[in-house]
């Protein structure tokens, strides 16, 4: 026992953790494998049986796992384009151009002191964060990112997207309150007054295209917005108003500037997240950025058509079938990435004197392997729809995420009270016309149909 | 009193009670009872003001910006009382950057107060050395050589445009804008660039002398400005029209901070605020000083008061600054740089008043001398502390996003407020 | 120097004045004594033919026999400054009207010389320390002030601390008893 207790001491606190962690996952892992090899039949049986509630956890748990890649993401992308707009260069040593800069950001938060004010209320302080990041996610479950690929596809979608989002206010007003400290306070009720403001004509500028759409199931949504497979079909088109207040509204949902009074460094510190620090404040962190992806995920679902192609593609197939090449296949495999190297790799040996051959030869297999992935790509593309609807689902959130950095780096925030009249006195009557006028048209369009037919 | 707790074990150790002037002062003994900091009314108030200030009313509540906050201008702590939102009172706290510049200054000799006197007002440190130093040249009756009156100018009006960009991109940011002090620091940084080329320092200049100037131009300061010159009206047109076609921006600043030249006057306001009142009082054409007379330019006046026309006000004076650089890199006659002037100075005794128009108002230094060699006073006079006071007077009734903004329209720069 | 100015000074303010108004350069300077600081002041600021409406600076001297206190105004009528110098003060206990009534941005400038010199301004609703902490002991720009002497004197030796991060190990919960209301 001496020679462990030695090795205890001599290790540092990440290498007793593994000390710990490394033998128990092992044990765990020969134990998971002896339970499936004496069980597994009955595991199946039960998991089969309760397919619902399998598909549900499964799908929980892949946001919850995605989430931080995609905040990670979409932190970089802050960081980037804002310093692109400020002249400045922005993230750069980190990774490639920076891009590993927010995986360094999330460790560091990891490693922080994580300590609780002494007056603070430590559960309501430790479970806000926990509220809010857990709401955020919850949101997902509904958005569809493909076709076939949703966690759930429930009837009332669009309600419970917008039931659980209100939670955030909980959370957030949590973390204000807990925190024992004015600046929080102010903050977290500037958000409560805020959020709940805004709720109300984000909600109504929907009504408007659940009347055209006849069902408020978002994958159903995103169906109806495919029906001709071009852009007019989208509710943008059909609904532009009510998708200019859901935008404003939605910004001012998600905090982000112009109306981000809540976090407004210059005024009240961090707002609600005063107080916050370690990965507490990382929670924050994640659920705002979350929460922008959502949010643009959303209006992408709603309004832009989801995982729809803009404009009918002609209908390719491309099917590759390797079993049909016979020994051509092994002479594939053998001479094209031989080939493909070398044509990538001449042009820079070629024509750039510095490139020294072994350089360029990597340099080529590089490109060569960008290539192949492209062309696999474009085949996935084609042949799964799933692959289609993804690519353009991504592309169109990710555009409107760009939008959200955008308004960041250039606009100045606007103050409570303007941003409180702004929703009562200019949004809410906005969404309310939208709402009639929408009325008014189908009854219009139903009596007209009604009477011809 | 209530008892005394027992010293706790990481607290540095006390004095015993009664052996220390302040050991029963009830606002020491008050704060060793706390395990948490706190603006603690002072007991008993020592003035009328301050038990009018430190008495709450009904849900009033005090909320502590203190000297490390993320936009105070420097280390400032206001301790405002707020009624939710609304700010009902504000009492400012300074002292965090007190560097006893008149005390030091009065152990130095004449010219070593040149770099003493620099760090008042950091942003704009040529002003800060020209009042000082034409009071010295007043009190030696020595006249400066007009190439170096020229050079002063000069150089003044661009430490001036510097000043004026750095003010713009900190409103902005007090508004929430994160774009434009980064696109105004380049600005800042090519002038910045250019007088480090000709003073040998990028922002505590240290470049006047008593007569004169320290070095003459040369071909990098020159060559440089030159160059951006070419480019200044498009680039400082373009920084500005990033925030005046701003709708937000607009109607934030807009009616923000108000100020009538009555309340301007009594609170003896200067400079671009005043101006905004609509009092054309600029010193450089009321009390002209310098070469001013010979040059052309024009003083912008506004009559609204609010922050807008603050923040218009001082970049329509970037261009007028940029006229008269034009109009000396015209004029700059030939000659000396320095007055011959001995070098351990003994000025007669006697009592003398020189400001200058910097960009914050009227900068003003009373020197006295003793006929000895080193300054018996000098006072300085910094508008940037006038200013300051002036907020308590508009911050009321305004909201707390507002308390930044107006302050940072008024420009304050803490190193002259503290002095 | 404004030779009509001065004249006219000496014709208002004859009783009043320690002497002629001299003047050097752009400035012309009378000295009057404490007790007339506010007709002086009040009648320079309104009346039409002097309509010294801008207080530029108020400065506290000590002379090393005696305290004075400096205003310096600008008028639209004349192209000098004007310097008031109020003398006679004394070292032991300065005390000198204020002029808050006329300029209310008065108000800072006389804390900050009460804070330097210890001069007391009586009518300023406001006179406490402003650069130094409020209970600082002396007056720094006095001419007897000797610093490292103060800083032995100092409030700062040990009997104040700062904020804490954490509660100390062996506090007593949360337990605070307010003398105050």
């Amino acid at each position: 026992m001496t020679a462990l207790a030695r090795t205890w001491d001599r290790l540092t606190l990440p290498g007793r953790a593994l000390f710990i962690l490394v033998p128990l996952l092992a044990l765990l892992t020969i134990g998971l494998i002896v339970v499936i090899g004496l069980f597994g039949g009955q595991i199946l049986d039960i998991l089969i049986f309760n397919l619902p509630i399998v598909r549900f956890v499964f799908a929980a748990t892949v946001l919850l796992l995605l989430a931080p890649p995609i905040a990670f993401v979409i932190i970089y992308m802050e960081m980037k384009i804002i310093a692109l707009m400020n002249l400045r260069v922005g993230p750069d040593r980190v990774g490639p151009w920076g891009t590993l800069l927010s995986t360094v950001h999330g460790l560091k938060v990891l490693m922080k002191e994580d300590f609780t004010p002494s007056r603070a209320d430590p559960v309501v302080f430790t479970w806000a964060p926990v509220v809010v990041f857990s709401t955020m996610a919850l949101s997902a479950l509904v958005i569809p990112f493909a076709p076939g690929l949703f966690a759930q596809d429930l009837n009332l979608g669009l309600l419970y997207f917008f039931a659980i989002g209100g939670l955030t206010v909980v959370g957030l007003l949590m973390g204000g309150w807990a925190s024992f400290n004015k600046y929080s306070l102010l903050g977290g009720l500037r958000s409560a007054a805020q959020i709940v403001s805004y709720e109300i004509p984000l909600t109504l500028s929907v009504v408007g295209l659940v009347l055209l759409a006849g069902t408020m199931s978002l994958n159903q949504i995103v169906q109806q917005q495919g029906t001709s497979g071009w852009f007019t079909d989208w509710f943008a088109v059909r609904q532009p108003l009510g998708f200019l207040i859901f935008a404003i509204a939605a910004t001012a949902e998600a905090n982000r500037t112009p109306f981000d009074l809540t976090e407004a460094d210059s005024e009240i510190v961090a707002g609600f997240a005063t107080e916050y620090s370690g990965m507490r404040f990382g929670f924050f962190f994640f659920a705002e950025y979350i929460g922008v992806f959502i949010i643009s995920a959303l209006t992408t679902v709603l309004f832009l058509g989801g995982w729809n192609a803009p404009f009918p593609f002609p209908h390719l197939s491309w099917v590759v079938d390797p079993g049909s090449l016979g020994i051509g296949l092994l002479f594939i495999v053998a001479i094209v990435p031989v080939l493909g190297t070398l044509l990538f790799a001449a042009p820079f040996y070629l024509f750039r004197s510095k490139t020294r051959w072994w350089v360029a030869l990597i340099i080529g297999f590089v490109l060569f392997n960008v290539a192949v992935g492209g062309l696999f790509g474009l085949w996935a593309y084609i042949n799964f729809d799933w692959v289609a609807g993804l690519f353009w689902f991504l592309g169109k959130t990710f555009t409107l995420v760009f939008v959200f950095v955008w308004m960041r780096g250039t606009l100045p925030r606007v103050r409570i009270d303007q941003l409180m009249g702004f929703a009562w006195k200019w949004l809410l009557p906005a969404s309310l016309l939208n709402l009639f006028v929408t009325a008014l048209a189908v009854l219009a369009a139903t009596a007209l149909r009604g009477g011809a037919a | 009193m209530a008892t005394q707790t027992p010293p706790r074990s990481d607290a540095p150790p006390k004095a015993p009670a009664g052996t220390h002037p302040s050991a029963d002062d009830p606002h020491v003994l008050l704060e060793n009872e706390y395990d948490f900091y706190e603006p603690i009314p002072p007991y008993p108030p020592r003035t009328e003001r301050e038990a009018e200030f430190y008495t709450l009313g009904d849900g009033e509540m005090f909320l502590n910006m203190g000297p490390q906050h993320p936009s105070t201008h420097g280390v400032l702590r206001v301790v405002l009382k707020l009624d939710g939102e609304r700010v009902v009172d504000i009492d400012p706290v300074l002292g965090y950057l007190h560097r006893g510049v008149e005390k030091l200054v009065e152990n130095a000799d004449y010219h070593q107060t040149i770099s003493q006197v620099d760090p008042l007002e950091y942003i704009s440190s040529l002003f800060c050395e020209w009042a000082p130093v034409t009071a010295y040249e007043k009190l030696l009756d020595v006249e400066v050589p007009r190439r170096a009156e020229y050079i002063r100018v000069l150089s003044g009006e661009l430490n001036r445009i510097a000043s004026h960009a750095l003010f713009m991109g900190w409103f902005a940011l007090d508004l929430g804008g994160l774009t434009p002090i980064l696109w105004s620091f380049i600005e800042r940084d090519e002038i910045v660039e250019m007088l480090a080329a000709l003073t040998g320092q990028r922002m505590l200049f240290n470049y006047f002398r008593i007569g004169g100037v320290n070095g003459d131009l040369n071909h990098e300061f020159l060559s440089r400005l030159g160059d951006w010159m070419s480019r200044a009206v498009g680039q400082i047109d373009a920084n500005i029209a990033l925030l005046n076609e701003n709708e937000i921006f607009v109607r934030r600043a807009s009616g923000l901070g108000v100020i009538d030249s009555e309340t301007a006057m009594r609170f003896c306001m200067t400079g671009a605020n005043l101006r905004a009142t609509g009092v054309p009082f600029d010193l450089r054409r009321t009390h002209p000083y310098s070469i001013y007379p010979e040059l052309e330019f024009d003083i912008p006046t506004r009559t609204e008061g609010d922050s807008l026309a603050r923040y218009l006000l001082r970049m329509e004076e970037v261009k007028q600054s940029i006229r008269i650089i034009d109009q000396c890199l015209d004029k700059m006659p030939d000659g000396p740089i320095m007055a011959k002037l001995p070098r351990l100075l003994r000025p007669r005794p006697g009592r003398a008043w020189a400001a200058v128009e910097g960009p914050r108002g009227v900068y003003g230094a009373y020197a006295i001398s003793d006929g000895t060699d080193q300054p018996f006073r000098l006072k300085i006079h910094d508008p940037s502390f006038i200013h300051l006071q002036a907020v308590g007077a508009l911050l009321p009734g305004n909201l707390l996003a507002d308390t930044m903004a107006i302050m940072a329209s008024l420009d304050p720069v803490m190193g002259g407020v503290d002095k | 120097m404004d030779r009509a100015l001065a004249r006219r000074l000496e014709a208002r303010f004859e009783t009043v004045l320690h002497g002629p108004a001299k003047g050097r350069h752009d400035q012309t300077e009378v000295r009057i004594g404490a007790g007339d600081v506010q007709d002086v002041l009040r009648a320079l600021h309104d009346e039409p033919e002097f309509h010294f409406t801008m207080l530029a600076d108020l400065a506290g001297v000590d002379t090393g026999t005696e305290m004075q206190v400096v205003y310096h105004l600008w008028s639209s009528t004349t192209s000098d400054w004007l310097r008031v110098i109020v003398e006679g003060l004394s070292r032991d206990d300065p005390r000198i009207p204020s002029v808050t009534f006329l300029w209310q941005g008065s108000e800072w400038m006389e804390r900050e010389t009460y804070d330097m010199f210890g001069i007391t301004f009586e009518g300023n609703r406001d006179l406490r320390r402003i650069y130094m902490p409020p209970d600082y002991t002396s007056f720094p720009l006095r001419k007897d002030f000797y610093l490292p002497d103060d800083a032995a004197r100092s409030p700062g030796a040990g009997v104040r601390h700062v904020e804490r991060t954490h509660s100390p190990v062996d506090a007593a919960p949360g337990v605070v008893r307010r003398t105050s209301a």
